[in-house]
């Protein structure tokens, strides 16, 4: 990752998740220049925070790390991580975009990723990258196979001791460097901004997050990765090795308390997969999923819930309506029974809400593409090509057009990069024929 | 020790680099990663052995890549996962270093070792692989891919959406397409569907829309009434064979249309866009491509008679069934009415032909289950349901179902919209599908019933009255068994063509050159299919976009100096045309020798195993190679 020298390019992708980057590649594989522009400190989105993945098991790293390193050292790929979109806007036949490079503290040409800063950092700090479980240093290389391998500072919490200075073989720390504005522009765009999970805290429901032992599902995936904070799957609270695991299905989904009433697409899956993980490292612990309708509907979905269901994975059908602290740090689930037995509560030792998705991205002041009823940027031809949006030239892939799985996901990138190419064919013919 | 590694030293060439992953636990859970790397680096040739969590991070491939920049290894082996998901990655690390991407050897001690063994085996058999690839690297040679000119035109099979969508993307790409589709009609199964879930865009404009498009695409040439009857070549150059007839029937469906040839280029319901000119003497032509891609469709699951009534009672009919019956009939009567019988109450099924479970469901005649889930069903279920309950409000509707996946976007809100049109549910168990019987005590009244435990009223046995049931029947792929067996195709458990890897190589086949695009791999929804077509035409440009393409150079190669001509290896050539004898001059005489066209060449060393001159072999796996892991294989000290 160099400082930044080239603005002018065929392609702005937006996002490095796995839609971005598939987006990436296939036009950077038709010697197209594209620049990615991410806002995390490191490009491989939600996939590459994975354990594993649905339905065939691979573990998420095996699959991202390929095409993060093959996207890093493209020919015709440059990568702009840690920045900010200010606005997107089209000025005739041009994408333009004004970009925030914030600062890592660190220089970025400098760093050689030795981690000596790290090492040498006195602050401990709670590691969002391992789910809260786990700490990490107040500067840190995000994980072992971010890209690029720069140190970032956390100034929040760093208390400017210097050590990192002091150790840093090649002088890369910068306690003064400052935000960097640059412009981006470009032929065409392509959105991938990706999603978040739904956010619990409105749901009192289920205790606003504040319950002991009620984890949602990305910190599961970290508990359930082998390079994961315990290395095993405890629950958080007091250590213990769960006997019994229950998952909310819908929690976050379908749920119009939530704002949220649509599907979204995953969580099914995921959960039957984390069961999956969880029979193989706790082979005695009793699984339970609490469900509205189990939605395996792509390639192999089935088949794997069928599976899932003869390891004895418990299914029971019903909405969990309430979720209270248990005893001696257990869970209590409350839930309409559909043998008639009325409102029943179960306990369980370790509690997962399997979270919905909702945008990554707020158009709005920012780009004039719009968005749809559900917030996700709306496709103005979803049958024929579902990447179009209503912004000329603009296109939109991944999570960011709604809920998807990542074979979805995939596919949907290479539509929208044949869309980006076919747009800019037909630029350059309107052009040549106006010369 | 030190001397004896010494000795060995002076008859090596080379020094191999080993790295070793962990794969984050797929590998290092079973096998003890440590432990073979102290082994394998005790190995003579071995310069260095090192471990990594991910050695296809970008800090792991930084690792080689270092190594062989400052001169520490010249020749590389990755233990690892199946060379078939990161073989190329190492390969272009090696060659980002500045190394030839074939200095490299690939063992697999994922798939074949540690989700397979455990123990102390495992990490046994994991350091005999690995010191087997060692033995072999010490001896790669560099070699040259073999670049071949790719032929800027690529071949789409099937006139469906999918078919339509990948043509017009790569004609606007700037692409030649020929598109074959072997039916009088272009637009495939959406032809054939009325108003599309859950968005109400008419099926006829879609098809019209695009097929307009490509009709008036002067790059692209539309067969139809053609199937393809050869199939030769490679990648950049295949050659397919094309024979262009009417069948019996497909003449008898044009004429029950009637008046077509003034409809030459319309959309016709529930026939698709006429293309006209349909041959009156059959015609067969050849022609050159670059690229293939399958978008061969799917066909509607046929319940055997007797499921749920089918083909026993005339009042059961399946949903495209109903959705024909209600495009062409339009009423907006208190009742809805199917071939002229008043409908008060219908029973809709869902899952019929689809999410099958051994021992529960019984296999299809040709002994398979379909044990997928048919995505498409639940909306287009919910789309006629609502349909129905806006125009006709009398007709009452119980829907029968196991899972409701409205996943897509806007699908969620056909759901609360049935609920919300008073449609019934009952939800039924896998191993307790309703039965649909004749009602005998009522005669005259409602025809058929329809019995289910309903588990959404704890298990209560309730029966429906109805005048008809509809059978919401899945998809299955339709049979392309010649393809297949032409292209040499993978097919998948589930019978639909089984891409390279759903992540990594999503529309890519194992065959270099031919692509997969629409239902043809799974059920898709329109939008879906659409998105795979462009998928497909993207891969294609890639691969024609720079007017050649690079083949591995794992080919069979003749030593003039061995080779008299005897020809056994081209009796044995298993890819016609691979291997031929051709005369040439040595020492002032006309002799014949063996010749190979690298292109055609699969690689496969039939060839090698009867010359009795061993004259000829495979680059990148030669007799030499073989017998050094053949040695370190049967070694003792690997093991210890």
């Amino acid at each position: 990752m160099n400082s930044i020298q080239k603005t002018d390019f065929d392609v702005l992708v937006v996002g490095a998740g796995i839609a971005g980057l598939q987006t990436a590649l296939d036009l950077g594989d038709q010697d197209y220049k594209v620049a990615i522009v991410e806002k995390d400190a490191t490009i491989g989105g939600k996939m590459i925070r994975l354990s594993k993945v649905f339905p065939t098991l691979d573990c998420a790293s095996c699959i991202t790390t390929p095409k993060m390193a093959a996207a890093a050292h493209h020919d015709n790929i440059t990568l702009f991580t840690y920045c900010d979109v200010n606005s997107l806007d089209r000025v005739g036949q041009t994408v333009t975009a004004s970009v925030t490079q914030r600062p890592r503290y660190v220089d970025p040409d400098k760093c050689i990723g030795c981690r000596q800063c790290e090492y040498h950092c006195p602050v401990y700090v709670s590691d969002a990258e391992q789910g809260g479980f786990s700490a990490t240093k107040a500067i840190s290389i995000p994980f072992s196979n971010a890209i690029p391998q720069i140190a970032v500072m956390d100034v929040e919490n760093c208390m400017l001791c210097g050590k990192c200075e002091k150790v840093c073989p090649t002088h890369a720390i910068d306690y003064f460097q400052e935000p960097q504005q640059f412009g981006i522009t470009a032929k065409t765009a392509v959105l991938t901004t990706g999603f978040e999970l739904t956010p619990v805290s409105n749901k009192h429901q289920y205790g606003m997050g504040e319950i002991p032992n009620v984890i949602d599902s990305m910190q599961m995936e970290r508990l359930l990765a082998p390079h994961g904070p315990y290395n095993r799957v405890l629950r958080p609270s007091d250590g213990m090795e769960p006997d019994s695991i229950a998952y909310v299905q819908c929690a976050g989904s379908r749920d119009k308390s939530m704002g949220v009433s649509y599907c979204s697409r995953v969580c099914c899956m995921y959960a039957i997969k984390q069961t999956m993980l969880l029979s193989g490292s706790l082979p005695l612990a009793d699984i339970t999923v609490y469900y509205m309708d189990i939605r395996a509907f792509g390639k192999g979905y089935e088949q794997f819930y069928q599976n899932a269901k003869a390891m004895g994975i418990e299914f029971v059908k019903g909405k969990v309506a309430k979720i209270n602290e248990g005893g001696n740090g257990g869970v209590e689930l409350c839930y309409e029974s559909q043998d008639g037995e009325g409102v029943v509560t179960a306990n369980h030792d370790l509690v997962v809400l399997s979270l919905g998705m909702i945008p990554g991205w707020n158009p709005e002041g920012v780009c004039p593409v719009s968005a749809d009823s559900d917030h996700f940027i709306k496709s103005i031809m979803p049958k024929l090509s579902p990447t179009l949006t209503d912004m000329e030239g603009v296109f939109a892939a991944g999570t960011a057009a709604g809920p998807k799985d990542i074979v979805d996901t995939i596919t949907e990138s290479g539509a929208a990069a044949v869309e980006a190419a076919k747009y800019m064919v037909a630029l350059e013919r309107s052009r040549k024929a106006a010369a | 020790m030190v001397d004896e590694n010494k000795d060995k030293e002076k008859t090596l060439k080379h020094k191999v680099g080993v790295y070793i992953c962990y794969c984050g636990g797929n590998i290092s859970d079973h096998v003890d990663v440590e432990k073979v790397r102290e082994r394998i680096e005790k190995q003579p040739e071995v310069a260095v052995a090192r471990t990594n969590m991910f050695m296809c991070s970008d800090p792991g491939q930084e690792m080689i890549m270092e190594d062989l920049k400052n001169g520490t290894i010249d020749r590389v082996v990755v233990a690892s996962c199946a060379p078939s998901l990161h073989e190329t990655t190492f390969r272009g690390a090696i060659s980002r270093a500045g190394g030839n991407p074939y200095i490299y050897e690939h063992a697999n001690i994922r798939e074949q070792v540690s989700w397979v063994h455990h123990g102390d085996k495992a990490t046994d058999k994991a350091a005999r692989l690995v010191s087997m690839a060692a033995a072999k690297a010490e001896q790669l040679k560099p070699l040259e891919p073999i670049r071949v000119e790719a032929k800027k035109h690529v071949t789409v099979i099937g006139g469906g959406i999918a078919g339509l969508r990948a043509a017009k993307d790569l004609a606007d790409r700037g692409i030649e397409v020929v598109l074959l589709e072997k039916s009088p009609f272009i637009g495939g199964q959406l032809a054939n569907l009325d108003r599309i879930a859950p968005t109400g865009d008419k099926a006829a404009e879609l098809v019209s829309d695009l097929a307009d498009q490509v009709l008036n695409d002067d790059s692209i040439t539309v067969h139809t009434c053609s199937t393809v009857e050869s199939f030769d070549g490679y990648v950049g150059s295949f050659k397919l064979g094309v024979k262009k007839q009417l069948t019996e029937m497909d003449q008898e469906k044009i004429k029950q249309l009637g008046a077509i040839n003034e409809a030459a280029g319309k959309f016709i319901p529930f026939a698709g866009v006429y293309n006209g000119a349909t041959p009156s003497v059959p015609d067969e032509f050849t022609f050159e491509t670059g690229v293939i891609i399958l978008a061969t469709g799917f066909k509607s699951y046929i319940p055997y008679k007797g499921e749920y009534g089918f083909d026993e009672y005339e009042e059961v009919v399946t949903l495209p069934e109903l959705i024909r019956s209600m495009a062409e009939n339009k009423a907006t009567g208190n009742l809805m009415e199917y071939n002229g019988r008043k409908i008060r109450s219908m029973a809709l099924i869902h899952c019929v032909g689809s999410r099958q479970i051994p021992g529960i469901h019984p296999e299809n005649e040709g002994g398979y289950l379909n044990e997928y889930c048919s995505r498409t069903c639940c909306s287009a279920s919910l789309n006629a349901s609502n349909i129905i309950r806006t125009s006709n409000p009398g007709t009452r509707i119980f829907e029968f179902y196991r899972d409701i996946r409205t996943y897509g976007r806007g699908q969620e809100e056909l759901y609360e919209e049935a609920a919300r049109n008073q449609v019934v549910f009952l939800r039924f168990e896998d191993d307790a599908s309703p039965e649909v019987t004749r009602n005998t005590d009522q005669a005259g009244d409602f025809p058929l019933i329809v019995k289910v435990k309903d588990t959404l009223t704890f298990g209560e046995d309730v029966e429906a009255p109805v005048d008809l049931v509809v059978l919401a029947t899945g998809v299955e792929p339709n049979n392309v068994s010649d393809l297949v067996e032409m292209m040499k195709l993978p097919v998948g458990t589930d019978r639909f063509l089984l891409e390279v890897h759903p992540k990594l190589r999503p529309v890519e086949l194992p065959i270099s050159g031919i692509l997969l695009a629409g239902t043809c791999q799974a059920p898709m929804d329109v939008g879906e299919a659409c998105n795979a077509a462009g998928a497909a035409a993207v891969k294609a440009a890639g691969l024609l976009g720079r007017g050649y393409v690079e083949l591995d150079p794992f080919v069979a190669q003749v030593d003039l100096e061995k080779c008299k001509g005897n020809g056994e290896c081209v009796e044995a050539c298993l890819s016609d045309g691979a291997l031929n004898l051709v005369e040439m001059e040595a020492d002032g005489q006309t002799v014949k020798r063996a010749q190979v066209t690298p292109a055609l060449c699969l690689g496969c060393g039939a060839c090698v195993g009867v010359c009795p001159e061993n004259a000829i072999e495979v680059a990148g796996w030669t007799l030499k190679q073989y017998e050094a892991m053949v040695d370190r294989i049967v070694a003792e000290e690997v093991a210890a």
